[in-house]
C-alpha cells in the first residue's frame, strides 16, 4: 500500500498548490470521462442490440417502397441517431468549460498575489510563491484536462457518425 | 428756586456728617438750629476719638522699635547659618566627587559589565513590552524600568539579587516561549465587557481564549484583547481543538503566527484581506450587475428546464397513445392529419412542416438569450476589470507608484469582476447545453419522426 499512500500524498500536496479551483476542474474532468466511458459501453454493448432490432423491424416488413415505408425507415433512423448522439453535445461543452475553469483558477489566483502584494508591500517574493502557483497550476491542468477530452471526444464523434452511416446503409429499400 | 438749592445742600452735609462720625446717625434735624448743634456735638466727639487714637500710637511704638531690633538679630543669625551651610555644601560636593572617582576607580572593568547589563535589561524590556507572557507575568516591566533607572544613574548600584532577577527573567523568557500553557486572564471582550477566562498561549506566538477566539496582548495597558476580527477557515477550530486538548491527546494541529513575537503583523493581516463578502463588493456596480445577469439566468434556465421536461414527458406519453392530445407539440402536429385522414401525401407533408414551423419558437424560447449571456458574463467581467485597471493608473499619476500596496489592491479588486463574469459564464454555458439538448430532441422528434408516425397508424388501421 505504499504506493498508494506516496501517490495519495502527491495529489493533495498538487491539490493543496492549485487551490480550490482544481477541485471544480477535477470534478468536472470526472463527469465528462463518466459520460465518455457511458458513449464508449454503449458502443461497445448496448449499440449492437439497438441496430440489431431497427434492422430487423425494417427486414420484417413486407414491403420496403411506398410512402408509409420511407417514413417508417427515416423514423427507425432518426430514433437509433437520438441514442447514438445522446450526451455528445454535453460531452462537447464540457471539453470548451475546462479551460475556462482554469483561466477561473489563474484569475483568482492573481488575485490572491496582489492581496499578498497590498498586505507586504511586495517586498516578499517568497510569500507571493504560494499565489502564483495558484495561478498557474490551474491554467495547466484545465489544459491538460481539455486535451484528454478533445482525442476523446474526436473519437466518440467519429464512431457516432460511422455507426448512424452503418445503419442508414443497411436499411435497404426495394425500387 | 434758591431756598430749595440751600436746603438740598444742608441735607446732604448733614448726611455726610452723619456719615463721618458714625456714631449718631439717624438723628433726623427738625430745624436748622437742631442741624447745627448736632453738627457741634460731633465735633466734641471726634476730638475726643482723635486724642485716645494718638495715646494709643505712642504706647505702640516703643513695642515697635523692639521687635524691629528681634528681627535685625534674626537675620544676622540666619546669614551665619547660610554661610556655614555654604561651606558644608562645598565640602560635600568634594566628597561626592572624590566618592565618585573612588568608585570609578574600584569599578574598574565592572563598568563594562554594569553596561552590558544595562544593555541587556532594556533589551529585555522592549522584549517583554510586546511578548505574550506579558499578560502572565505583570510585574516584571516595572522591574526592569526600576533596574534601568537605578543604573542610568551614577550613585547607586545594582544589588545581587536584582542582577539574578534579569537573569532569571531572561531565562524564564527563553523557556515560557516554547511552552504551551494554559492559565486565567482577564479578557477583554470586542462589546467592551471584561471576562475571566481560562487563555492557552502557544509560546510567544499565539494566544486563545477557551472559546476558540484569538487574543491580542495590548502593551500599554497589560491585558488581552479579543480580536474584532477573527480568521476564517480551518483556523478557527484548530484553536478551539487546541484549548479542548488535555495532555493525552498527544499532538495537535495549529498554526502559529510568525511575527507573534513582535506584535503578531502577520496576524493581524491575514485577518485584514477582505472575505467573500467584500470580494464581492469589489466588484462595485459592474459586479453587481454581473450578479443580477446571472441570477436572470439560472432562474430561466430552471424554468425552461422544468417546461421542457413537461412538455417532454407529455410528448413521451403521446408516442404511446393513438389519439392526438393538442395538450403537447407532438399531437399539435399529428391532430393535422387526425382532423384530415384523407389528404395525399404531398399536402401532408406541406401541412405538417407548417405545424412544426410552428411548435419550434416556442420550444426555443429563452434558449437564445442563455447563449446570450453566456457570451456577455465574461465580457462585462472584463469590462469591470478595465474600468478598474483605470481607476487604478489614475490613482497611480495623482499619488506616484510610489506605494505598491495601494496599486495591488486596486488591481486585486479590479479582478474581482472577472472572475464573477466566469462563475456565471460557466454554468450558464453548461445549463444551456443540458437546456438545449432537451429542445433539441423534440424538435429533432417533430422533425425527422412524425411522418413515421402517421406513416405507422396508418398501416396499423390499414391491417384491421
Amino acid at each position: 500500500m505504499y504506493w498508494f499512500d506516496s501517490a495519495y500524498e502527491a495529489v493533495a500536496r498538487f491539490m493543496d498548490m492549485g487551490g480550490n479551483v482544481l477541485w471544480l476542474i477535477a470534478i468536472l474532468l470526472f463527469f465528462m470521462w463518466m459520460l465518455i466511458f457511458e458513449r464508449v459501453w454503449y458502443f461497445k454493448a448496448g449499440w449492437k442490440n439497438d441496430a440489431a432490432h431497427a434492422i430487423s423491424t425494417w427486414e420484417g416488413r413486407s414491403e420496403r417502397r411506398s410512402w408509409e415505408a420511407h417514413q417508417i425507415r427515416e423514423k427507425l433512423i432518426s430514433e437509433a441517431r437520438q441514442k447514438i448522439n445522446q450526451y455528445l453535445p454535453v460531452i462537447k461543452t464540457m471539453v470548451a468549460l475546462c479551460p475556462l475553469l482554469g483561466l477561473l483558477g489563474t484569475v483568482t489566483g492573481m488575485i490572491e498575489v496582489f492581496n499578498i502584494m497590498a498586505v507586504t508591500g511586495g517586498g516578499d517574493a517568497k510569500s507571493m510563491a504560494g499565489g502564483v502557483s495558484r495561478a498557474t497550476i490551474p491554467t495547466m491542468a484545465g489544459m491538460v484536462a481539455a486535451l484528454s477530452g478533445v482525442f476523446a471526444n474526436t473519437y466518440v464523434t467519429r464512431v457516432a457518425t460511422r455507426e448512424s452511416e452503418f445503419l442508414v446503409d443497411n436499411l435497404t429499400t426495394d425500387h | 428756586m434758591s431756598m430749595k438749592c440751600v436746603k438740598a445742600a444742608a441735607f446732604a452735609l448733614c448726611g455726610s456728617l452723619a456719615l463721618a462720625t458714625g456714631s449718631t446717625v439717624a438723628q433726623e434735624a427738625q430745624s436748622l438750629d437742631q442741624l447745627l448743634d448736632f453738627v457741634r456735638q460731633g465735633q466734641t466727639t471726634e476730638a475726643r476719638e482723635n486724642r485716645e487714637r494718638e495715646q494709643r500710637f505712642a504706647a505702640a511704638k516703643a513695642e515697635q522699635a523692639n521687635m524691629l531690633q528681634e528681627a535685625e538679630a534674626e537675620r544676622t543669625r540666619q546669614e551665619n547659618l547660610s554661610s556655614e551651610l555654604e561651606a558644608t555644601f562645598e565640602e560635600n560636593d568634594l566628597l561626592i566627587t572624590q566618592k565618585q572617582e573612588a568608585l570609578r576607580e574600584r569599578l574598574g572593568t565592572l563598568a563594562e559589565l554594569f553596561g552590558h547589563l544595562t544593555s541587556t535589561a532594556g533589551d529585555l524590556s522592549s522584549n517583554l513590552e510586546f511578548s505574550l507572557t506579558s499578560a502572565e507575568f505583570p510585574d516584571r516591566q516595572e522591574f526592569l524600568d526600576n533596574l534601568i533607572k537605578k543604573m542610568s544613574g551614577s550613585e547607586r548600584l545594582p544589588s545581587i539579587e536584582e542582577i539574578e532577577r534579569v537573569w532569571f527573567e531572561l531565562q524564564r523568557e527563553m523557556t515560557e516561549s516554547g511552552k504551551v500553557v494554559a492559565f486565567n486572564a482577564e479578557v477583554a471582550k470586542p462589546t467592551g465587557d471584561k471576562v475571566e477566562q481560562r487563555v492557552v498561549r502557544v509560546g510567544v506566538f499565539n494566544v486563545v481564549s477557551e472559546d476558540g477566539r484569538y487574543l491580542q496582548y495590548v502593551p500599554n495597558k497589560g491585558t488581552l484583547e479579543e480580536l474584532a476580527r477573527q480568521p476564517s477557515g480551518p483556523y478557527l477550530g484548530w484553536a478551539k481543538e487546541l484549548v479542548a486538548a488535555t495532555g493525552e491527546d498527544g499532538m495537535k494541529k495549529f498554526g502559529v503566527d510568525p511575527t507573534g513575537p513582535t506584535g503578531g503583523s502577520y496576524l493581524a493581516a491575514l485577518i485584514n484581506s477582505p472575505d467573500l463578502e467584500e470580494r464581492w463588493h469589489q466588484g462595485g456596480y459592474i459586479g453587481y450587475a454581473i450578479t443580477a445577469v446571472g441570477a436572470f439566468a439560472f432562474l430561466l434556465a430552471i424554468w425552461r428546464l422544468i417546461v421542457l421536461t413537461s412538455v417532454s414527458s407529455k410528448v413521451n406519453s403521446q408516442l404511446k397513445s393513438d389519439r392526438a392530445n393538442t395538450n403537447n407539440p407532438l399531437g399539435r402536429v399529428l391532430k393535422v392529419h387526425e382532423d384530415n385522414p384523407s389528404m395525399d401525401t404531398e399536402t401532408l407533408e406541406l401541412k405538417l412542416s407548417e405545424a412544426i414551423l410552428k411548435e419550434t419558437p416556442r420550444l426555443e424560447s429563452g434558449l437564445t438569450l442563455l447563449k446570450i449571456i453566456s457570451a456577455v458574463a465574461p465580457l462585462m467581467g472584463l469590462l469591470g476589470t478595465v474600468t478598474g485597471m483605470i481607476v487604478t493608473f489614475q490613482a497611480i499619476t495623482i499619488f506616484g507608484a510610489g506605494d505598491p500596496k495601494a496599486m495591488a489592491g486596486g488591481i486585486s479588486g479590479a479582478l474581482v469582476t472577472t472572475v464573477l463574469g466566469l462563475l456565471v459564464a460557466i454554468p450558464t454555458v453548461l445549463l444551456h447545453t443540458i437546456v438545449n439538448g432537451r429542445a433539441q430532441r423534440i424538435i429533432h422528434l417533430l422533425n425527422e419522426q412524425t411522418t413515421g408516425i402517421i406513416a405507422e397508424h396508418t398501416e396499423g388501421n390499414l391491417r384491421k
